[in-house]
């Protein structure tokens, strides 16, 4: 009689046994493929929740190093001008190689004054024209402003890469200038330190200003006052030869759980880092998605303790059954069955009631899943804190290029209410795999103490 | 040459004192030997050992000519001899049919039928045959075995006087019509002087009476 039909007969005669194991194994598998769906459930949130959030590493010039930074002449006084190592095209094409790096968005800084429209008057120190800082960007929709929600378009459209003296103005600064999409405005750099021509810009979008304006501002320091133009327009403004990012380039990266990584990667290139330094942010991401971070830990525990008492319960209640078999397998060594066939055929007992209680379990997980999931979510949601965004010890991360704080708008960040689970098959084939496993390594477990013995103390032990 | 042996078989428990000591005998197809002995003396670990249950301590034996432990002890209980237990052993989850099936290189059936069991009893659950009944179940699936030598320790231990008599009458047949070689552990004389051959135990030695 072959090893497979004496399992088959043991589990059709032993029906008690037989059912009892069935409920354990589907109250096992059905708690871990559970388990395992809402693990993957919450991991494909996380991934859409990445993905739409992202993250960004910032290149940006090394204030800390005096060596790089000298005083110079401007209006209304002096000022600190960077003669360091410039960040160029050339450092973004080689950070640009860095695998996982989706886009950038480099960020330029002058000074102008208005030469045929007013901007926002503020308070003055002083006698003087009104001159404004401007943020030359490679793509509007990535500035910070924009990003954060300090700055909704109204009309028109972002600047990208190719544009050529373009700009974006404020709702106030068209109003109060009667401008409109189309029209042009002109510009002149308003440092001391050379002669600088009249630059001609074209609006092709207006933005309106979201945060306090009501506050006490100067003209430059008013956020209603920025320009925001393109690179190419900011090399003429300027006088230079290349464009330069003097605010530093943020590069967006796909996954924000990788963002560590890419700044390792970057921070090995070879650049100019006595001159530049490098800034992660993620914390939107890590904001947002605490709640799932939290979740998915608790179900890596909750899968882990399954899987162990399952195992511990699985070894115990098999090695108090094949002790009570020992008559059996003493019979089976005496007519010469070796020790391998009979542990297989104990193997093939369960996994036998396994494949069943496996399959059972697909549709029993199905059902219980998501009010599984939406529990622990909830709980895990509750137990969280609300979502805050972190700010670098510095600060500078979140300053505008006057030194003030970008308002940042949380109300609109995405957010997770649920996790949809759906329990898909493959999930399945893993619990059939490592059921199997755990099942051979328990049913191990609990014959060695019967098969340890020499066949002739089982049988002396039977009489 | 005969079809097992023992050479200078010395055995002993944990490495203590002998329980045999220096056993030799041969045994051949053909025969019934009886090995008597008082209880604990030793009679049914000759026969475990005859059997490849469990290792001597120093000395061979030989089937065929041929040592078992180099034949491979589970090869030896499977191919060379068929054990019959006092108490039957009988897999309880298995019908008469299947238990002689276990290791059966002959059709069970008629084998079950010939040591006296009928169609309708070959089907039952194995635990609701009578003793003497289950006895002829053990004696069916050593015989099924097809194997030169079979080892019976105790066979009629718990049967009647009657019934057992049927059953040595069957191994009678077994060593005599079948030419297999039977040995029996007993310490009934009555059911020794059946025996061909009749080994005594005593203090570890073999004498032949």
């Amino acid at each position: 009689m072959s090893t497979w039909k004496r399992a088959f007969l043991y589990t059709v005669r032993k029906k008690v046994k037989t059912v009892i194991l069935f409920f354990l194994l589907l109250a096992m598998s059905t708690f871990t493929l559970t388990g395992l769906s809402i693990y993957k459930a919450a991991d494909n949130s996380a991934y859409s929740l990445r993905q739409s959030i992202g993250g960004s590493i910032r290149l940006e010039l090394d204030e800390n190093n005096r060596a790089n930074w000298q005083y110079q002449q401007a209006a209304g006084g002096t000022m600190v001008a960077y003669t360091g190592t410039p960040i160029t095209d050339k450092d973004i094409q080689e950070i640009l190689s860095v695998d996982g790096i989706k886009s950038y968005n480099g960020l330029g800084d002058g000074s102008v004054f208005a030469k045929d429209f007013e901007f926002i008057s503020g308070f003055s120190f002083g006698e003087g024209s009104d001159y404004s800082r401007l943020p030359s960007v490679t793509n509007s929709e990535y500035f910070n402003f924009f990003t954060r929600k300090a700055f909704r378009l109204v009309e028109g459209r972002h600047i990208k890469e190719d544009d050529d003296h373009v700009v974006l103005i404020s709702t106030a600064v068209a109003e109060n200038n009667k401008l409109k999409l189309g029209d042009t405005i002109t510009v002149q750099c308003c440092y001391d330190s050379g002669d600088y021509p009249d630059v001609t810009l074209t609006i092709i979008g207006i933005y309106e200003y979201m945060g306090d304006s009501e506050s006490f501002h100067t003209t430059s320091t008013d956020k209603r006052n920025r320009l925001v133009i393109d690179h190419k327009a900011m090399r003429e403004i300027m006088q230079r030869d290349e464009i330069q990012y003097d605010n530093g380039v943020d590069f967006y990266v796909d996954d924000p759980r990788e963002i560590d990584g890419i700044a390792k990667q970057i921070q090995a290139l070879d650049l100019d880092w006595d001159c530049f330094k490098l800034t992660v942010d993620n914390s939107a991401y890590e904001a947002v998605a605490s709640s799932l971070t939290a979740m998915q830990k608790l179900i890596i525990w909750m899968i882990v303790g399954c899987v162990l008492v399952s195992v511990g319960i699985l070894t115990l209640i098999l090695s108090m059954w094949i002790k009570q078999r020992r008559h059996e397998t003493g019979i089976l060594l005496a007519v010469g069955i070796t020790k391998g066939r009979i542990v297989f055929q104990y193997i093939i007992e369960i996994l036998m009631i396994a494949i069943l209680a496996f399959g059972l379990s697909y549709v029993a997980s199905s059902f219980v899943s998501q009010g599984i999931s939406d529990l622990i979510f909830h709980r895990v949601a509750e137990s969280q804190e609300a979502p805050e965004i972190e700010v670098p010890d510095d600060g500078s991360e979140y300053l505008d290029i006057t030194g003030q704080y970008i308002p940042y708008d949380t109300s609109e960040l995405e957010t997770v209410e649920s996790v949809r689970v759906n329990v898909r098959p493959s999930d399945l084939l893993y619990i059939y795999i490592f059921g199997a496993l755990l099942i051979a390594v328990s049913v191990s477990v609990a014959s060695i103490t019967v098969i340890q013995m020499k066949p002739r103390k089982i049988l002396s032990q039977m009489d | 040459m005969s079809v097992l042996e023992m050479n200078n078989i010395r055995y002993s428990y944990d490495n203590k004192q002998n329980v045999l000591n220096g056993i030799n005998m041969a045994l051949d197809e053909g025969k019934m030997y009886a090995i008597l002995g008082q209880s604990g003396c030793g009679k049914t670990t000759l026969l475990s050992l005859l059997g490849g249950l469990d290792s001597p301590v120093d000395g061979q034996i030989l089937y065929d000519g041929q040592d078992i432990e180099k034949l491979g002890l589970a090869n030896h209980r499977k191919n060379n001899v068929a054990f019959i237990f006092q108490s039957y052993n009988l897999i309880d989850y298995l019908t008469p049919k299947e238990n002689v099936a276990l290791t059966a290189k002959l059709s069970p059936q008629p084998i079950l039928e010939r040591v006296g069991l009928t169609e309708e009893e070959c089907k039952r659950n194995v635990l609701k045959l009578s003793g003497g009944q289950q006895q002829r179940v053990a004696i069916a699936r050593a015989l099924a075995s097809d194997t030169k030598v079979i080892l019976a320790d105790e066979p009629t231990g718990n049967l009647d006087e009657d019934t057992a008599a049927e059953i040595i009458s069957i191994l009678k047949g077994c060593a005599h019509e079948m030419n297999k070689c039977v040995i029996i552990v007993t310490h009934s004389n009555d059911l020794a002087k059946q025996a061909d051959t009749i080994f005594r135990v005593k203090k570890g030695k073999l004498i032949q009476a």
